[in-house]
């Protein structure tokens, strides 16, 4: 467990898999090898009229904690997490008259995932209900588990193999929250903001 | 008295109460007159009694009554004195007729008074004796028959107590173990399914009555000499084992060194085992027995299955009651299943005892499927309801904690009860080779003394021993302690400057060190024996490059000068040659020039070193007689 930094890579004029193709040979130029796949999916439902004051939550599943399910509570003031066994899933089937999903709303986020000394590199292509959105370029730094301690680093690191269009500066959420214990549910937070973003960006992919 | 306590002393309450008013007041009845008490007394005196006797002597004598005097008593009911009068003049009456009848007789013309004949009973004696024999006859056979009844009765009660009741042994049975009834007979369970094992095989028995089976038991023990048996508590029960649990069971472990040993050792049985069974057991130690050898059978199962499927460098061999495993090369960990019944007990001789059978890892592997089925009932709490059993604490804590895949991948990691006994093992054959090691190296060497404490706590599977090198009487000086852990497969010391060397299990290794260790000792004792006497160490190497190379580790080496300067003392020590002391004089006392050497001064440059004779010294040990050489050394200048 260590620090991830999330960060999204323009794709200026290029499909979703040439980018992908051309962030796989920078990596493994820098001597990654490549340890599987990943997986990161985002499920939205809303409470119906009946309990009165609209909720949303988020349900969120992250290859890296297979026995874990993520869920954000949003209840308009506050965000409330939640890390739960894999038995949350079927709560939320049982809730399915409170909390309706909507399907066209499903994002994931995969690809290949990379392991360079330390660093953990995940190089995710993004679809939304399978339209292709955009790329987001995962970095999980290891041995630490402080942001402020190792974002110089990852910053560097990023620099190295995205170029100019690496991050300068930490992602929103993490940024007053740079001295705190780095945990799961951190990335999920940022993976969450990256989703809400693409889901509102009118897409890049071929549209039904 | 100070405390003397008033006592009001109050006559008791003579006088009747009359009537209590309604204030609570009582009314006394007024206390009787002398004259009314006196009369109240006379009224209860019954005169009857008396003169009834003398009335009814009279009428025995003499029928005639005269009632001459018999005065009217009219008013005898009302006069309180009435019966006492009347009584009187009865008996005035009676007198006097009696003397009349008297006077009468004494004229004898009259009236004679003749002596009544009384008639005497002949009393025989022998009939009398007779009857009384009769009467004792009867009192004797009355108590007699007493006497038998009671001695019937108490040996009904001595009988059953040595044939318990059947209810009440199946009572007992039934606090112990588990028993159902199926139609007419009572089936018992002595597995260990309830307590988590899974084995396959069921352990049922059966419970019957054994009250026909005494009976034709007991005329055959009866033929013994001296009168009867001594009469042994039977149990009223019988339980029937199946017969694959009969006998005795246990499981046998060996560590053997050679491949040849295991062949002999294949068919010998061990007399260590429990006494052999024997039919007359009482029903609670067969039980036990039979679920011993359940056990033992689970437990050989289980490893026999484990050591199929698990996939070794050295494949361990399951043949026929036993398994082999590779411990350490050339180390073999064998573990036997040896199950005597009661049939074949007569035929096997009384085995040679070995002591290579390893209680100790018996006994682990026993607590180790134990605690296999104690995790089998034991779910870790706290667990919801609708989740899951099964999964350990960890695991059912991974999702709520976040626990990425390696950390699941570290809990679907179990060891298997043959990789954890073998892992024992391994560290058993560790410790003993290690405690031989120091054990030799203490009694070969004797300069620096070797201690080594062993740590009296530790877990089946690591230990350590901390090791001090020092010198007799120079302990204070230099100590040189070194902390060695003992793990499964690998030591690991940990020396006296911190560094940490990792051993293989070759014992060889840790020999070498701890010689490497012994010279280096010996160098730093001689620094620091030299700091004292003032003396001054110009310079030490652990690890001499020149010199004739060594077959393990390096020699070390140290020179010493004197406080004047003038004396010089190099020590080399050698792991296989031991040390070696020479001695430089600079400058030398005489001088001799030469034609290299042609003057004195070049003498300071320092001289050529001349080997010491340590054998030849006076001195308990090394640094002994380095104390020695050097005082003298110093002394001289």
């Amino acid at each position: 467990m260590g620090v991830t930094i999330l960060s999204q890579f323009p794709i200026d004029n290029k499909t979703g898999p040439q980018t992908i193709e051309l962030l796989s040979k920078r990596i493994l130029a820098l001597g990654a090898t490549q340890q599987g796949q990943f997986l990161v999916d985002c499920e939205t439902y809303t409470s119906v009229q009946q309990l009165g004051h609209p909720r949303t939550v988020h349900v969120l599943h992250n290859s890296e904690q297979p026995a874990t399910v993520f869920s954000l509570l949003e209840t308009g003031t506050k965000t409330i997490p939640l890390a739960t066994d894999g038995l949350f899933d079927l709560l939320m089937m049982k809730m399915s008259h409170f909390y309706t999903s909507k399907k066209q709303t499903k994002a994931e986020s995969k690809g290949p995932r990379y392991e360079i000394g330390d660093f953990c590199v995940k190089l995710g292509s993004v679809t939304v209900s399978s339209n292709f959105k955009g790329i987001l370029v995962e970095v999980e730094y290891r041995p630490c588990v402080v942001p402020a301690l190792c974002w110089d680093l990852i910053k560097e690191f990023l620099q190295g193999f995205l170029g100019l269009s690496a991050p300068a500066n930490p992602p929103n959420y993490l940024q007053n929250r740079m001295q705190e214990v780095y945990s799961p549910i951190d990335t999920i937070h940022q993976y969450l903001d990256h989703f809400t973003i693409f889901r509102k960006s009118p897409g890049v992919g071929l549209r039904p | 008295m100070s405390y003397s306590v008033n006592i009001s002393v109050e006559a008791p309450i003579e006088n009747q109460i009359q009537e209590i008013t309604y204030d609570g007041t009582e009314i006394y009845q007024p206390p009787l007159t002398l004259s009314e008490s006196l009369a109240k007394y006379a009224q209860k005196i019954d005169f009857s009694k008396t003169s009834e006797l003398e009335i009814k002597k009279e009428e025995t004598n003499e029928d005639a009554k005269s009632d001459t005097d018999s005065k009217d008593a009219f008013q005898s009911s009302l006069w309180p004195w009435d019966s006492v009068r009347n009584k009187l003049r009865n008996a005035l009456t009676e007198v006097c007729v009696l003397a009349d009848v008297l006077a009468i007789a004494k004229d004898k013309r009259y009236l004679v008074l003749d002596p009544v004949q009384q008639e005497s009973l002949d009393t025989k004696p022998m009939v009398q004796i007779y009857a009384r024999k009769k009467a004792l006859a009867g009192a004797a056979s009355v108590l007699l028959a007493g006497a038998e009844k009671m001695k019937n009765s108490q040996n009904e009660a001595a009988r059953s107590r040595t044939t318990l009741d059947f209810h009440i042994e199946l009572l007992r049975l039934r606090q112990n173990w588990r028993l159902k009834k199926v139609s007419n007979t009572i089936i018992g369970d002595l597995s260990y399914r309830t307590t988590g094992s899974k084995y396959l095989q069921t352990g049922t028995f059966e419970v019957t009555k054994a009250e026909d089976e005494e009976k034709t038991n007991s005329p055959p023990s009866s033929p013994l000499p001296g009168g009867p048996a001594p009469v042994k508590p039977t149990s009223a029960l019988r339980v029937s084992i199946p017969s694959e649990l009969q006998g005795v069971a246990y499981i046998e472990v060996l560590c053997q060194k050679d491949q040849e040993d295991l062949c002999t050792a294949n068919l010998t049985l061990l007399g260590s085992g429990p006494p052999p069974s024997n039919p007359d057991m009482h029903w609670q130690q067969k039980l036990e027995a039979a679920q011993n050898v359940l056990f033992c059978k689970e437990l050989f199962n289980q490893l026999a299955k484990e050591a199929v499927q698990l996939q070794a460098p050295v494949p361990h061999m399951v043949v026929g009651n036993q398994i082999m495993a590779t411990v350490l090369p050339g180390i073999q960990l064998i573990i036997g299943l040896r199950h005597s019944t009661s049939s074949d007990k007569k035929q096997q001789n009384p085995p040679p005892s070995k002591s290579d059978h390893d209680h100790v890892l018996e006994h682990s592997l026993h607590q180790l499927l134990r605690e296999v089925h104690h995790k089998n009932t034991h779910h870790p709490f706290p667990h919801p309801a609708t989740g899951p059993l099964g999964p350990s604490k960890k695991r059912m804590l991974a999702g709520p904690m976040a626990a990425d895949r390696y950390e699941l991948l570290e809990m679907t990691k179990t060891q298997t009860l043959l990789e954890q006994i073998v892992q024992q093992a391994q560290h058993f054959i560790m410790r003993m080779r290690t405690e031989y090691v120091l054990d030799t190296i203490a009694k070969e060497v004797k300069d620096p003394l070797i201690t080594s404490h062993w740590n009296t706590l530790n877990s089946p599977t690591q230990s350590c021993v901390k090791i001090h090198i020092s010198t007799h009487g120079y302990d204070a000086v230099c100590r040189t302690p070194l902390i060695i852990h003992v793990g499964q497969k690998n030591l690991k010391c940990i020396c006296r400057d911190g560094k940490v060397m990792n051993m293989s299990y070759e014992p060889q290794e840790l020999r070498d060190l701890i010689f490497c260790h012994i010279n280096q000792h010996q160098i730093l004792a001689v620094q620091a024996l030299a700091k004292t006497m003032g003396w001054q160490a110009l310079g030490n190497s652990n690890h001499l490059g020149t010199g004739t190379v060594e077959p393990l580790g390096n020699a070390s080496s140290c020179l010493l000068s004197s406080p004047t300067g003038d004396r010089i003392i190099a020590v080399r020590c050698e792991p296989s040659t031991g040390t070696q002391v020479s001695v430089a004089h600079s400058p030398r006392t005489d001088f001799f020039p030469s034609r290299l050497v042609t003057e004195r001064k070049w003498e300071h440059l320092g001289g050529q070193f001349r080997d010491v004779r340590l054998d030849k010294m006076e001195g308990r040990n090394f640094l002994h007689k380095m104390e020695l050489l050097m005082a003298s050394l110093t002394s001289s200048s």
